[in-house]
């Protein structure tokens, strides 16, 4: 299995629908059969691209990486448990603040602060979390907006701790990391391991169960699945994941800001998932890239950037919400019966 | 003194959250971009009421004309693009009300620059009244009397005129009232406008109070959704109670333990939900 079980996605099938999916099936399979020589192309094509490519390229791909993490994380909850969370910025900072404070206030060395984050992270995931599975759906995806909210707040002001307004800069990194091919080695093999090990994880009985949670709740009750405490457990998952990328982001940066852990963050996580496609494993990957190229391009032609991006996201949603990946294979399963 | 800019602050917050709740309600749609309505109120507001300084009392025409021209932006928006959504998954409705949030915010920085807002006290609420040792400003009375106005209005409203019938009447089940030969997606932008002009009211009120600039959006929003969780979505006596509880815990709040001011709705969502989980006046949700 490549991709999730049909999903909520697309209930309204029209027979001419099914039956563009159904040709485009045989390419799948064959696409399916030979999955991991793609994944195996494909890291070696990213272990090999900083040979060929300039400096700010291989920055780029930083963001992409660190976004890919991120955003598979996140894709943990959306497209695989149907959990709709709106704040997974703030736990993406509770990570890098974590470390960023672990370094420059506490003066711990860079491994220790680097796993620090996403234990930080999971802890306030866990938190939050226990508040938020209370609820579910719409007040779920408010709940998670307002957590994240307060933390951006209280980074924000507290002053003593995180610096505010000016955040904290100047962190210092081990010397083999200074180079930007070096970091981005090292966090394509973060970037690797965190996707293995969610790999593992969707595909594991209790990946499983999160999927039937997401089709259908009350059924999955009814199986004697303990809904909200699996649910729980995949958001503190997801927030480990989240303290991953929030970690690499630190490193990559230099430096913290408040803004990491603003809702327009969170949009940029959601908005690389969805135009990848949710409910394809490899789909928050293609989507990082989409995203942010797209946002380099948009931000260098207009000022207004973020209008433009408004308007991209609007007509992404009403045209195009299976994503990249999923006009390819999200439909797959659908075509199979 | 507290007890006033409680009830004052509340009476804002409500305008707000009843906007959302209302909307929620009918339309199933919960409008991300309620707290961007907000601003857009607010920065009408101000831009109407400088630009036109030398006709006496323009705050006034302001407060007036400012939340109509929300409403009829409010309208353009239900038609043209949440017309296409209802009965999506609520997700995407989500992103699509998200992106309207950096839609309006951005043509409001086009608009009217990214500089700091401020208006004073309008004539004749420029003064406080003196009773029993305390001051009282005016302009907060004002806004109390304002307040509960616009609920008992929407009451009225809502339980006694026929529009206000049929509204009720789609909430409860619009294939019933699309049978009976009501025009359902006409009471949809009817309702989406009068949210939008609450929103918008609650914008130009807030302006003498606060200071009007982007990202004024975001604070409101958060505090709307803590009251419509504490209240239960969709319930118009829950917003305004929350409201309430929230205003008061914010400036009694700030007295005793400053520090916490920021977290105090955050703890009072946090109780809330592990007592009443589906809010004070809210119905069990199903999914």
């Amino acid at each position: 299995m490549f991709a999730p079980m049909d999903s909520w996605e697309n209930v309204n099938m029209t027979n001419k629908e099914q039956l563009k999916i159904s040709s485009l099936t045989g390419f799948l399979h064959g696409f399916e059969s030979y999955r991991w020589l793609w994944v195996a192309t494909a890291v070696a094509l990213l272990a090999a691209i900083p040979a060929f490519v300039d400096t700010s390229w291989v920055s780029l791909l930083c963001e992409v990486l660190i976004l890919t993490v991120a955003a598979s994380g996140l894709n943990l909850l959306i497209g695989y448990t149907g959990m709709i969370s709106f704040g997974p910025a703030g736990l993406y900072a509770v990570g890098a603040y974590s470390m960023a404070v672990l370094i420059v206030k506490v003066g711990a060395p860079f491994g220790l602060a680097f796993i620090a984050g996403p234990v930080a992270a999971t802890a306030v995931s866990l938190v939050i979390g226990w508040f938020c599975v209370r609820r579910t759906a719409v007040y779920f995806a408010l709940l998670t907006l307002a957590f994240s909210q307060l933390i951006h707040t209280i980074f924000f002001k507290w002053y003593g701790l995180t610096g505010g307004d000016d955040g904290i800069v100047e962190i210092l990194v081990p010397e083999f990391l200074f180079s930007i091919e070096n970091y981005y080695y090292f966090a394509l093999a973060c970037t690797i391991v965190s996707l293995l090990v969610m790999w593992l994880i969707v595909n594991s009985p209790f990946g499983k169960a999160l999927q039937v949670i997401r089709e259908n709740r009350g059924r999955a009750e009814f199986i004697g699945i303990n809904v909200r405490k699996y649910q729980l457990i995949i958001f503190t998952i997801q927030g480990f994941f989240l303290g991953v990328a929030g970690s690499l982001l630190c490193g990559f940066n230099h430096n913290v800001f408040p803004p990491i852990a603003n809702w327009t963050e969170s949009i940029h996580i959601i908005i690389a998932c969805l135009l990848g496609g949710m409910f394809h494993f490899f789909g928050p990957f293609i989507g990082s890239i989409a995203f942010i190229l797209l946002d380099r391009v948009v931000t260098n032609c207009t000022e207004y950037s973020s209008l433009v991006l408004g308007i991209i996201v609007v007509l992404l949603v009403l045209f195009f919400r299976g994503g990249i990946a999923g006009v390819f294979s999200e439909k797959l399963s659908d075509g199979r019966h | 003194m507290q007890l006033l800019s409680g009830l004052s602050g509340g009476m804002l917050i409500y305008l707000i959250a009843v906007g959302l709740s209302l909307i929620f309600g009918t339309l199933r749609v919960l409008n991300l971009a309620h707290g961007a309505i907000y601003m857009l109120g607010a920065y009408l507001c101000v831009w109407l009421t400088s630009s036109f300084e030398q006709i006496p009392g323009m705050f006034w025409w302001a407060v007036l004309i400012g939340p109509i021209l929300v409403a009829l932006f409010g309208g353009l928006v239900e038609v043209v693009l949440l017309r296409r959504i209802y009965g999506w998954h609520f997700m995407y409705q989500f992103i699509i009300t998200f992106g309207l949030i950096l839609i309006i915010s951005d043509l409001v920085r086009l608009l009217w620059g990214d500089g700091f807002h401020s208006i004073n006290y309008p004539w004749p609420l420029k003064g406080a009244i003196k009773v029993a040792g305390g001051t009282f400003p005016l302009y907060n009375l004002f806004l109390v009397m304002a307040g509960v106005s616009i609920f008992f209005g929407l009451q009225a409203l809502l339980h006694y005129t026929k529009l206000g019938k049929v509204i009720r009447g789609v909430t409860y089940n619009r294939e019933i009232m699309s049978v009976l030969g009501e025009n359902v997606p006409g009471i949809y932008t009817v309702v989406f406008m009068l949210g939008c002009w609450l929103g918008g009211l609650g914008g130009a009120l807030a302006t003498p109070l606060v200071t009007v600039t982007l990202g004024m959006d975001i604070t409101v929003i958060i505090q709307s959704f803590i009251v419509v969780v504490i209240g239960g979505l969709g319930s118009l006596g829950g917003a305004f109670i929350g409201a309430l509880i929230l205003g008061l815990l914010d400036s009694f709040g700030i007295i005793f333990l400053p520090q916490l001011a920021i977290a105090f709705g955050f703890i009072l969502m946090a109780a809330v939900l592990i007592v009443r989980p589906y809010g004070l006046m809210g119905k069990r949700e199903y999914d």
